[in-house]
């Protein structure tokens, strides 16, 4: 490991685009930061391309997530961690705050703002230990940015409880939404699995319809980097029963909107969710 | 530039080894085995999964070597015994196995991610990072790195591939070309049509897991036909094959490098041109001498 010119940026590589945010808000002018996988791109499907094997090359620090969402590639970076300064943001959150399906770790922790917020402590921690001349303006960046994620934090709780108790159903395509439903007192349905590749069965569907006639669900809703033609045969099939419902609009889930849109950063990717889902559903 | 090194170094084995298993397969009508293969393997990671109760990569190869062997072995099964057309056959079993697997899936490890597409597919850009390091007792900073797994792996399956070809090269070409013949000459063609099957089976598993699905699957087909095109015997047509392969192996990553586009997709997307190429030339050619030969 070289040490690095003391007035050279950072150059950091992220697999997210979430992650990539977080990053650029606690490294501030002091890092570049690239996120390997675009906008509305599914993790799960991410192809690279022959620059992104330059530009880990090139990288200072890469960080991902963790809890198995890059898939195979994690088995890689945990192998060049060994010779590079490679890291898992969700490395240091507890295991009794992880959400786990059968002893495996849900990895859509940005869900969750407090939670995401424990990330960006390791991020703040990994800056300062590779970058220490910049210490002072990391902790600084920091603290005013966890203000801005304590305050959302506390307007997604106060959101989410305008919806009422009884209505208070999150359904989407797949189970990306498990801890925004702990965080905030949502019940959350998926109609796949949490991997995207599986399908569902024929009681999955019909279990979901009883679910929406029963508690008068409103809405239900698609996500960015998926298909909306799972929730929108499930629509239909509510609807040919007599029951109303409609799609309450695009949650975007395992990735940010484009950049210099609203959605287009992690705030804004959360507001953008909770303001289609509480308009939908209150 | 090590690490192009080392892709192109990996590439060019996979493209080697499928185009050699590529062209009996393309001869036999079993063109679409790859890709039966790479839907089937799905049952195969799903019950080493529900065996083991681990996602560790050996024992996922493990399952869908075995898999890949049952798919070729048993289209090829039914396609002999049950005197269905080869298409149909490969058609019938990995759709059969691909079903299987989903319907353990969503039964048994829906809320877990197992796919392929994460588990056993792998990404050629990434070859370089994911290396096999010897000795240093379990530590593996002490260890002395020896290049990425991927190349080592493929490395091994292309010579077995190679040396099983070069040894039984007139068998094969018997088989392949007069069965009948071949029947007579009491040579057991059953066993070798399995004996194919299993270096189909070992070589896409392993291709799989160093450059992914579409590359292997593209690179199984796409230089074989290119050659059939060309070539006028079976030796002519693994040499065309393999000439074809490594070329659409070198301009499709200097694409991907100008372009900074996929490596797999830009490589398959080569084999896909150099095949049009190849048509081409040769309907002018067949134009020109039937234009010869009217004047004449």
């Amino acid at each position: 490991m070289t040490s690095l010119p003391v007035h050279a940026q950072l150059n950091i590589v992220t697999t997210t685009g979430m992650i990539a945010d977080l990053t650029k808000n606690i490294g501030g002018k002091h890092v570049k930061v690239t996120a390997l996988m675009g906008t509305g791109v599914d993790p799960h499907l991410y192809k690279a391309t022959q620059g992104d094997l330059r530009r880990l090359v090139k990288a200072d620090i890469i960080l991902y997530n963790g809890l198995n969402l890059e898939g195979k590639l994690q088995a890689i970076f945990e192998k060049m961690a060994h010779k590079k300064p490679v890291f898992a943001i969700s490395a240091h959150i507890p295991k009794a705050e992880l959400m786990y399906h059968d002893n495996t770790p849900d990895p859509h922790i940005w869900f969750d703002v407090a939670l995401w917020q424990k990330a960006g402590v390791r991020i703040l921690e990994i800056l300062k230990t590779q970058d220490p001349t910049h210490q002072a303006d990391y902790e600084r960046n920091a603290s005013a940015y966890f203000t801005q994620l304590q305050q959302l934090d506390q307007w997604v709780t106060t959101e989410v409880q305008r919806i009422p108790e009884s209505r208070r159903i999150l359904i989407t395509a797949h189970d990306a939404f498990g801890y925004f439903g702990q965080a905030y007192q949502i019940k959350v349905l998926g109609l796949q699995g949490m991997s995207t590749a599986s399908e569902f069965g024929l009681q999955d569907i019909k279990q979901l319809k009883d679910t929406i006639v029963q508690h008068r669900v409103q809405a239900v809703f698609v996500e960015s980097s998926l298909s909306p033609r799972f929730i929108e045969a499930v629509v239909k099939g509510v609807e040919a029963e007599g029951t109303p419902l409609k799609i309450g609009g695009e949650l975007y889930s395992d990735a940010m909107g484009l950049t210099d849109t609203p959605a287009g950063t992690y705030i804004g990717m959360v507001k953008h969710n909770v303001n289609t889902i509480v308009s939908a559903l209150k | 530039m090590i690490n192009d090194i080392w892709i192109l170094a990996t590439a060019s084995l996979v493209a080697a080894a499928c185009a050699l298993v590529g062209v009996f397969l393309i001869l036999r009508r079993q063109a679409l085995m790859g890709d039966a293969i790479s839907h089937s393997v799905l049952l195969g990671i799903v019950l080493a999964y529900l065996i083991t109760d681990s996602r560790a990569l050996p024992v996922m190869l493990g399952g869908a070597v075995l898999i890949g062997l049952l798919t070729a072995w048993l289209s090829d099964s039914l396609h002999r015994i049950g005197k269905l057309q080869n298409d149909a056959s490969i058609g019938i079993v990995f759709t059969l196995f691909f079903a299987i697997g989903v319907i353990l899936v969503s039964l048994y490890t829906g809320q877990i991610d197992l796919d392929q597409e994460c588990i056993l597919y792998g990404e050629i850009a990434f070859i370089p990072f994911d290396t096999l390091t010897i000795g240093g007792g379990g530590n593996i900073a002490d260890g002395f790195e020896i290049g990425p797994r991927a190349f080592w792996s493929i490395a091994i399956v292309f010579m077995i591939v190679l040396i099983s070809i070069l040894i039984t090269f007139h068998r094969l070409q018997t088989v392949a070309f007069h069965p009948n013949l071949a029947l007579s000459l009491g040579i057991n063609t059953v066993f070798w049509h399995y004996f194919l099957m299993t270096l189909v089976s070992m070589t896409t598993v392993a291709s799989f897991d160093a450059v992914g699905a579409i590359l292997v699957v593209a690179l199984l087909v796409i230089p074989a036909s290119s050659a059939y095109l060309v070539a006028k015997s079976l030796k002519g047509m693994l040499w065309s094959a393999i000439a074809y392969s490594q070329t659409s192996v070198a301009i499709g990553y200097t694409l991907a490098y100008q372009l900074d586009s996929a490596i797999s997709a830009s490589i398959s997307v080569s084999a896909g041109l150099l095949l049009l190429l190849t048509i081409l030339i040769l309907e002018i050619q067949k134009k020109r001498t039937h234009n010869l030969q009217k004047a004449s």
